[in-house]
């Protein structure tokens, strides 16, 4: 049993309140990334999990035990450091032994574990090599071996491969999933890059202000965003939030319907969209970029900035002074400063509360 | 473009390079090179110092000094002075530096108060020591006789071993300073993390110092000892004002006895062969030290 829970968890650094009364359960195997801006808490919360940090207030559990003043080493956890930590005076080969000698762990069997887990992570060749003469992908790789070495119930990993250059990101990426598929224990990753916490993690918790703003799957997190701060963090580009009004349609056939005023759209939503507690007032309406389709509609708008990677083209649309941003094909005949129809796919539309932030969508689950 | 050329860019900076850096070559000529040349010179000479006559002896006096129970005492009390002052500026060194870098309110008072020492002129320093080690009204012997320690005061720096302890002593105390300093902003640039990874893998406080903060401080305390080995071997104002050498020939390192045969024997020509086997002493140091740091530049 290694789910880790954390209830009621707050951290403050003199006046600053860096984590706010954290609730998450994290089941056993899982792979969760903390995810948020940078600020938002995640770190402490991965450091106070590892014992690094003491919480001020709160109680956090791993397995069946409270850990609150178990000492890191007791914990069971091993971490994987942003900046990797590795002893730069000792060789591939003793960096990883290093936990297994401060355990008491013996010869032969600590050379057997560090042989395995080097040939795991492909290391074999560089175990008498010294940090310095390895590049930063090896380096990320002795880390990895050097918390996997004495198989901890729950790995944390702090922004991993944020030191990385981009291809080999997405190389690391892909290691992380297999191995963590292969090996089966609780993960838990600290990152601000949404691509590494949605294509990596079976659940994310997003942070903004040390509060947990959702906690759910990348699917979850992506299509039905809790509140407009998830909704704008998510996704690349961002959604377009429009501030407006919604008002009340009638409805013959005792069904609620609902409008959008929004500056120049005027939309109205298909029945159901919205839950019970949507009611006329202010509200935010949030359109993802690939949620607009150009070329007809009823709306109008100019053309600003377009941007062409290849195979899409990201357009900025100003409507009647209303910003959206919309993701079209790469081929779409389309010029700065002409004037576009566009339509809204409007079984998408996510309609958020002004002054909650909460979404009003009725598919919204509770997180 | 290949009749007469005119000098290339590279050229001419190489010219301008030289006129740069010539008045220091020169100053460098003048103050290290020709007093070298002069000494291996003069070493070769049986000179009367006042007058500076002499006459040509060859390898005598490297004869004289190989046979001399005074080149090997002083030879001797050299080596107990640097191996002595040096181990404890280092002892005292380090653990200065670890206790600086661990508290943050007095950090910066603590450290310009270490620093004092360093700073104050050896003269000021020696003068002030000898107060506090005189044996009729020093403080020392006082504390101590309230205390309970001694029952009759005791001559510091006039009877041996005395005499060396203290040098020792207060040579430590004017230059552990240095190793601080050095120590502390080594101490500083090593990452938290390397600590707070070696607290997840299982060591303790005192693990984490001789794991981390030993093999981090490593190379640094190489430089350390051999550059205050160089510096102590050839010491000589705060020893020759502490006892001048004595009682008699007690506490006379090599730099004293070089001193007394130039300016009170006399025998410039004797004092410059001391001085000319000093410098094989030191030069080996030195070339050890280079080599030190090439290969920690290298690495």
């Amino acid at each position: 049993m290694a789910e880790v829970v954390f209830e009621k968890v707050r951290k403050t650094f003199g006046s600053t309140v860096a984590v706010n009364d954290l609730d998450l359960t994290i089941d056993e195997g899982e792979f969760v990334s903390l995810l948020g801006p940078s600020g938002c808490g995640k770190t402490t919360t991965l450091r106070m999990l590892a014992g690094l940090e003491e919480p001020s207030g709160g109680t956090i559990r791993i397995g069946d035990r409270v850990v609150n003043s178990v000492p890191p080493a007791k914990r069971d956890i091993a971490m994987v450091f942003q900046s990797y930590a590795l002893y730069p005076h000792m060789t591939v080969g003793k960096n990883i032994a290093y936990p297994l000698k401060k355990r008491g762990i013996r010869e032969p069997e600590r050379s057997e574990r560090v042989m395995a887990t080097a040939r795991l992570l492909e290391l074999e060749t560089l175990l008498d090599r010294k940090p310095a003469q390895l590049s930063g992908g090896q380096q990320q790789r002795v880390a990895l071996g050097r918390a996997m070495v004495r198989e901890p119930q729950v790995f944390l990993l702090d922004e991993p491969l944020s030191n990385l250059d981009a291809r080999l990101r997405a190389h690391m990426r892909a290691e992380l999933i297999e191995l963590h598929r292969r090996i089966g224990r609780t993960m838990i990753y600290v990152t601000h890059d949404q691509l590494e916490a949605m294509t990596m993690s079976t659940r994310i918790a997003v942070m903004n202000a040390g509060v947990l703003q959702q906690f759910a799957t990348p699917a979850d997190i992506f299509h039905r965003p809790a509140n407009v701060f998830v909704a704008g963090f998510i996704g690349s580009p961002a959604m377009s939030l429009v501030e407006g009004e919604l008002v009340g349609s009638g409805g013959g056939d005792g069904e609620r319907r609902f409008r959008v005023h929004c500056g120049a759209l005027d939309v109205a939503l298909p029945a159901g969209l919205l839950n019970r507690s949507a009611a006329p007032g202010p509200i935010s309406l949030g359109i993802r970029p690939e949620d607009i389709l150009l070329g007809s509609g009823h709306h109008t708008a100019a053309v600003g900035v377009v941007e062409r990677t290849g195979h899409e083209s990201i357009v900025r649309l100003e409507a009647q002074g209303t910003p959206l941003i919309v993701r079209a094909p790469g081929d779409t005949p389309i010029e700065s400063g002409e004037t576009v129809r566009f339509s809204l796919r409007v079984e998408r539309l996510h309609i958020f509360d002004s002054t909650t932030g909460l979404r009003l969508n009725a598919d919204t689950k509770d997180s | 473009m290949h009749s007469d050329p005119p000098p290339s860019l590279e050229k001419r900076y190489a010219r301008i390079g030289v006129v740069l850096i010539a008045p220091t070559v020169l100053v460098f000529c003048a103050v290290i090179l020709y007093p070298l040349i002069s000494a291996i010179y003069l070493s070769l000479f049986s000179i009367y110092t006042p007058t500076l006559a002499g006459e040509w002896v060859g390898v005598d006096n490297y004869t004289a000094l190989l046979a001399s129970g005074d080149f090997w005492n002083a030879a001797l009390n050299t080596l107990i002075w640097t191996v002595g002052t040096l181990m404890l500026q280092l002892v005292f060194g380090v653990a200065m530096a670890l206790l600086l870098n661990q508290s943050i309110v007095f950090q910066s008072l603590a450290r310009s108060l270490v620093l004092f020492p360093y700073f104050l002129s050896t003269v000021v320093a020696v003068l002030v020591w000898r107060w506090l080690f005189n044996d009729l009204y020093g403080i020392l012997n006082h504390v101590l006789l309230i205390a309970g320690l001694i029952d009759a005061p005791v001559n510091w720096l006039g009877q041996m071993p005395n005499a060396m302890i203290s040098i020792i002593l207060v040579g430590a105390w004017k230059y552990f300073p240095f190793v601080v300093i050095v120590v502390l902003a080594r101490l500083q640039s090593i990452p938290e993390q390397l600590y707070e990874a070696a607290t997840i893998d299982g060591a303790g406080p005192f693990q984490r110092f001789t794991d981390i903060t030993l093999p981090q401080l490593r190379d640094v305390l190489v430089v350390v000892v051999l550059l205050r080995a160089i510096w102590d071997f050839k010491e000589f104002d705060l020893i020759y004002l502490m006892t001048g050498g004595g009682p008699v020939r007690a506490t006379q390192t090599l730099s004293l006895l070089v001193y007394e045969e130039a300016f009170r024997l006399n025998r410039m020509g004797m004092a410059s062969t001391y001085a000319v086997a000093m410098m094989l002493v030191l030069l080996g140091f030195t070339l050890v030290y280079l080599r030190q740091t090439n290969r920690l530049e290298e690495g």
